[in-house]
């Protein structure tokens, strides 16, 4: 889907918790499985993001090995080179 | 004999529940193997009205040598520096604190409430409490920044919520058997033996905290809590994961974040909403870091710890 130019909503990054908080309610009001909503919510890109080039290979949320976005309300395969805005350190 | 006092002020008596569970050495062999006399304690002192004051006033007099005393829970001042709020044998229980303090040998603070203040001196902190010697990180507390029992030490402090029942035991043996001299205070005064090292140094996460691998949901097996979950384990000076909980656990081996309870700011952020069991985080870092390691440190290691991590590191090891 990202590779056909779904576009997602990657601003605002969420500055605190609070903020993070937010978008996660939103995904959990998802249906689980509408991954492109997902997606879009989260702010999925298929590329590395932001003046740091963050992507997934880095966050606490990515499994190595499985390739897989361990945070309970994604729950998605993902590539080490992507990013979303519920990027943590 | 050493002659101990234990009183209570602005307390849940989590302290003497945990007291009541030592086992090493427990609270009987204080009495009998290490000849510690319990004067008086909130669940196990005998004496009551007249003759509880009588023995207070005698501590204060001299008359009665008051070897130790131990306070736990907060110094209520409310209303207006009367300490009305919280009375004890027939009057506020600072004055008596102030005095039993003045004339005992040690004094020791048992828990966040006598040491910091703890969750009852949390804003907007209506009863106006605060710890023996400290109120959260200031110095000072209720008896003042020079205070020194007649030994010499100033309040040896012994946080947590509670404190673990052996840290209570061994410190008042330490103490009774004439080895207060052995102790080494930290800068919140907090006896190095117990409180030098972190929760985390033990934690059966330890590996998951290494390769960066995050616990995301509670009680899990697998993961570090650090990430994700809240756990202060890398900041937190205390033995939770060398000296075990009824000798057999700890929370973070449970799957529950530490909360940081030994730490003189405890609760943190004033347990504003949604900073519990959450790490706070920064723009995606974490606002407090392990101690000692910047943030620039912290990422560089992350990208490593992420590319070296090793397979099993994203299973649950802990086969039953």
């Amino acid at each position: 889907m990202m590779e056909d130019g779904l576009q997602t909503q990657t601003e605002p990054f969420p500055e605190d918790h609070v903020a993070f908080e937010k978008i996660l309610q939103e995904v959990r009001e998802l249906d689980p499985a509408d991954l492109k909503q997902k997606l879009v919510v989260t702010g999925f890109v298929n590329h590395p993001y932001g003046e740091d080039d963050q992507r997934c290979l880095e966050c606490m949320y990515y499994l190595v090995h499985r390739k897989w976005c361990d945070l309970p309300e994604l729950a998605v395969p993902v590539e080490p080179e992507w990013w979303c805005r519920l990027w943590r350190i | 004999m050493a002659n101990l006092l234990w009183l209570q002020g602005g307390a849940c008596s989590g302290n003497t529940m945990s007291f009541l569970n030592a086992e090493e050495p427990s609270a009987c062999d204080l009495v009998t193997d290490f000849g510690i006399n319990v004067l008086w304690h909130p669940s196990l002192g005998m004496e009551l009205g007249d003759n509880l004051q009588q023995m207070l006033r005698d501590c204060i007099s001299g008359k009665i040598k008051l070897d130790i005393f131990v306070f736990e829970g907060t110094v209520v001042q409310a209303p207006d520096g009367t300490g009305e709020w919280n009375r004890f044998a027939g009057r506020p229980m600072k004055d008596w604190v102030r005095e039993l303090s003045d004339v005992a040998d040690f004094v020791v603070g048992l828990g966040d409430c006598a040491t910091w203040g703890g969750i009852p001196a949390t804003a907007p902190n209506p009863t106006d409490s605060v710890g023996l010697q400290f109120l959260k990180r200031d110095h000072g507390g209720f008896l003042g920044k020079g205070f020194t029992s007649k030994a010499g030490l100033p309040v040896i402090n012994v946080p947590g919520c509670p404190c673990h029942p052996d840290w209570v035991t061994q410190i008042l043996v330490g103490v009774a058997t004439g080895h207060a001299g052995d102790l080494t205070l930290d800068e919140f005064q907090r006896p190095k033996t117990f409180f030098q090292s972190f929760t985390q140094t033990g934690c059966t996460r330890n590996m998951h905290f290494a390769y960066k691998v995050s616990a995301t949901e509670f009680g899990q097996r697998k993961g570090c809590l650090f990430y994700d979950l809240g756990c202060r384990g890398p900041m937190t000076h205390s033995p939770c994961n060398r000296i075990l909980w009824n000798r057999q656990s700890s929370k973070t081996r449970a799957g529950m974040p530490c909360m940081g309870c030994t730490e003189p700011e405890f609760p943190f952020f004033d347990l504003a909403p949604g900073t519990v069991f959450k790490t706070q985080t920064v723009m995606g870092v974490p606002k407090d870091l392990p101690e000692g390691v910047d943030k620039k440190g912290y990422v560089k290691l992350t990208g490593a710890a992420k590319a070296a991590a090793p397979e099993w590191a994203e299973q649950d090891i802990f086969v039953v």
